[in-house]
């Protein structure tokens, strides 16, 4: 297990590229409606999380999400968001149906951890979404993603999505964060 | 008062042809009546006993527009008390849920104990001359606060009769049906979000089995239920005084026995009732529930606003002005329920509602355009229609006096909602909302 900081420019800049291309291009997936392609970027034992943030005292902040196991918008394995995957696809499947305008702007890239075959990277991001005519929302938010080498390519193994609102100010998340 | 209603004449919902005037979904004036006439008079439900478990536990919650604080106080009671300082109004509490001695105004400073008693303010003896009456200035509070098996529910209507007369037989029961299976605790975690609807939408829809498969369809699709499961046939309603109803799939006597039977015999969940009837196994459930109520596995809602799912949750409708209501699902749980039930439950409770469920990510676009559709100067003119099944069904007494509607698909528990709506909204107070509400129907309906 390395924190990055220990290591030379040169490793840290390779495996921070790397991350970043990774991301790049799964963010272009979903912006562009390649959602197949997409899960094939997932590891068999993914975890796609999003805990439930409600508004504390500063006193309480340590209580400001709910914990894993518990009440979540997301806590999805493969096979859920394969399901997920598979209603984006589907006529009729009415809050995507037409579909929405979306698109990922991910920012603040910064790998905290390499340990063997696992790196560990945090970023922020805006999803803004759009649909139909007027409609907008806008969801910005904090990713921790547990990027795996398998096979000699990087996949997504973990996400936890953490948002900044409280209540969500949408009619639904019928979006891939 | 503008007068948008001036007499019982005045008839938004019309019983005879069952047809609704969509302007009850976005004229302004009817929302600030609502506001006063239904949120200001009826039992809200406000918390669960169990997210107050001790002394300075908090929750904040909704009655209409009024933000309250549901504290439990030092003497260990209850209080529901109304978040805005009597100085100038502002709130004293910004949290939605926590642990605190007491709530500080965050303006001036007037401090107010866990009962919502005025016990400090800055400058009492420099300023203010050792001369106010504090004991005059506390927070506003609730007129009744009541308890039904652990369900807080508050009322800002001193006259509003005991909250077990209100829930009558059938909230009793929709309340039981989460409550049966022992002591229960809401999970942490509320999930909230918003959808631009009138909220009357969003409780239309839970009575409502006819749209699962064109609104739901894809879950189909997608496997995650089956053709039987999301609109079956045989369908069953409750109706109670003041709004209440319980409204969906009922199983018969006959499947009710078959089904105790087969997992008597220890033998796995095959049809698409036993995961949902598998919670009226034990005979003390179903003597709970009575001969009736226990063959329902339909939706209850508690008038006005909550929603009882076959998911152990709670589904609160929070009105946000005509146009926008927040959902807030609460998660309730039999305490000590085995590790992998559990596991279970929460997985279900997690995918099936809230804003990213797999069911519900599909609902909010439809109540929000059919929200749209009521503000249209030619659109709002004209009526909807709440005719399915109208007139064709007969509610059936029974000795234990759980009368039911026992039919197909239909729409009995909206045109109830509608005409109990009405009743509330031109009836002056709640004496006279007692002697002239409509009763549950008998007979044909
Ligand atoms: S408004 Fe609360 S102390 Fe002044
Ligand atoms: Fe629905």
């Amino acid at each position: 297990m390395a924190s990055l900081a220990n290591l030379p420019l040169a490793e840290r800049m390779q495996v921070t590229f790397e991350a970043q291309e990774f991301t790049f291009h799964e963010a272009a997936l979903l912006d562009n409606r390649q959602y197949e392609a997409w899960l094939d970027l997932l590891t068999d034992d993914i975890h796609y999380w999003m805990p439930i943030r409600r508004t504390t005292t500063l006193k309480e902040v340590s209580d400001e999400f709910t914990q894993r196991g518990g009440m979540a918008f997301f806590d999805d394995d493969k096979n859920t968001l394969t399901r997920r995957v598979n209603r984006l696809s589907l006529a009729r499947a009415w809050a995507e149906d037409p579909p929405s305008r979306t698109r990922r702007l991910v920012t603040n890239l910064q790998v905290v951890e390499v340990s063997g075959d696992e790196i560990q990277l945090h970023a922020n991001f805006q999803l803004y979404r759009t649909r139909l005519n007027s409609e907008e929302d806008n969801w910005i938010g904090r990713r921790e993603d547990l990027l795996r080498r398998v096979g000699g390519v990087l996949k997504l193994a973990r996400r936890h999505i953490y948002l900044e609102q409280t209540v969500i100010l949408s009619q639904n998340m019928s979006s891939l964060f | 008062m503008a007068q948008v209603i001036s007499s019982s004449r005045a008839r938004w919902y019309d019983p005879d042809s069952a047809t609704l005037d969509r302007r009850i979904f976005s004229d302004p004036e009817i929302y600030q009546q609502e506001l006063e006439r239904i949120f200001g008079r009826a039992w809200n439900f406000i918390c669960h006993e169990s997210q107050l478990p001790e002394p300075g536990r908090f929750f904040m919650n909704y009655i209409g527009e009024d933000q309250v604080i549901a504290v439990r106080d030092r003497k260990h009671q209850i209080q529901v008390l109304l978040n805005s300082c009597p100085h100038r109004g502002n709130t004293v509490c910004r949290a939605e849920q926590g642990k605190t001695a007491s709530f500080l105004c965050s303006y001036h400073g007037w401090n107010y104990d866990l009962d919502g008693s005025l016990i400090g303010m800055p400058g009492e003896n420099q300023f203010y001359r050792g001369d106010f009456d504090k004991k005059a200035w506390g927070l506003g509070k609730a007129a009744q606060v009541q308890i039904y098996r652990g369900f807080v529910f508050a009322t800002l209507d001193a006259q509003a009769p005991p909250l077990v007369d209100y829930l009558g037989w059938v909230g009793r029961l929709g309340l039981d049906m989460v409550a049966s299976s022992g002591d229960i605790e809401v999970l942490d975690g509320v999930q909230k979000n918003r959808i631009k609807c009138n909220w009357k939408l969003a409780v239309d829809n839970l009575y409502d089995w006819y749209h699962v498969k064109v609104s739901h369809g894809s879950a189909l699709r997608i496997g995650l239920l089956t053709e039987e499961s999301m609109a079956p046939d045989g369908q069953m309603v409750m109706l109670g005084d003041y709004g209440h109803g319980i409204g969906g799939p009922g199983l018969s006597q006959a499947q009710l026995n078959d089904f105790v039977e087969r997992m008597g015999n220890g033998e796995e969940p095959s049809k698409w009732y036993d995961l949902q009837a598998a919670r009226r196994l034990d005979q003390r459930t179903r003597d709970e529930l009575g001969p009736v109520g226990a063959r329902s596995l339909g939706h209850p809602n508690i008038f006005p606003n909550l929603w009882v799912t076959l998911t152990r949750q709670l589904c609160l409708r929070i009105p946000r002005g005509p146009f926008e209501t927040e959902l807030w699902w609460f998660t309730l749980l039999p305490e000590g329920m085995p590790e992998e039930e559990r596991r279970m439950a929460i997985f279900i409770a997690n995918h099936m509602f809230g804003p990213a469920g797999f069911l519900e990510q599909d609902d909010g676009e439809n109540w929000s355009h059919s929200t749209r559709g009521a503000m249209g100067n030619a659109t709002r003119k004209r009526p909807l229609n709440y005719q399915m099944g109208h007139g064709q069904d007969t509610v059936v007494g029974d000795p234990s006096g759980q009368n039911s509607i026992e039919t197909v698909v239909n729409e009995h528990g909206q045109r109830w909602t509608y005409q109990s709506w009405q009743d509330w909204m031109t009836a002056d107070d709640w004496p006279s909302l007692i002697a002239n509400h409509t009763p549950a129907p008998t007979g044909v309906v």
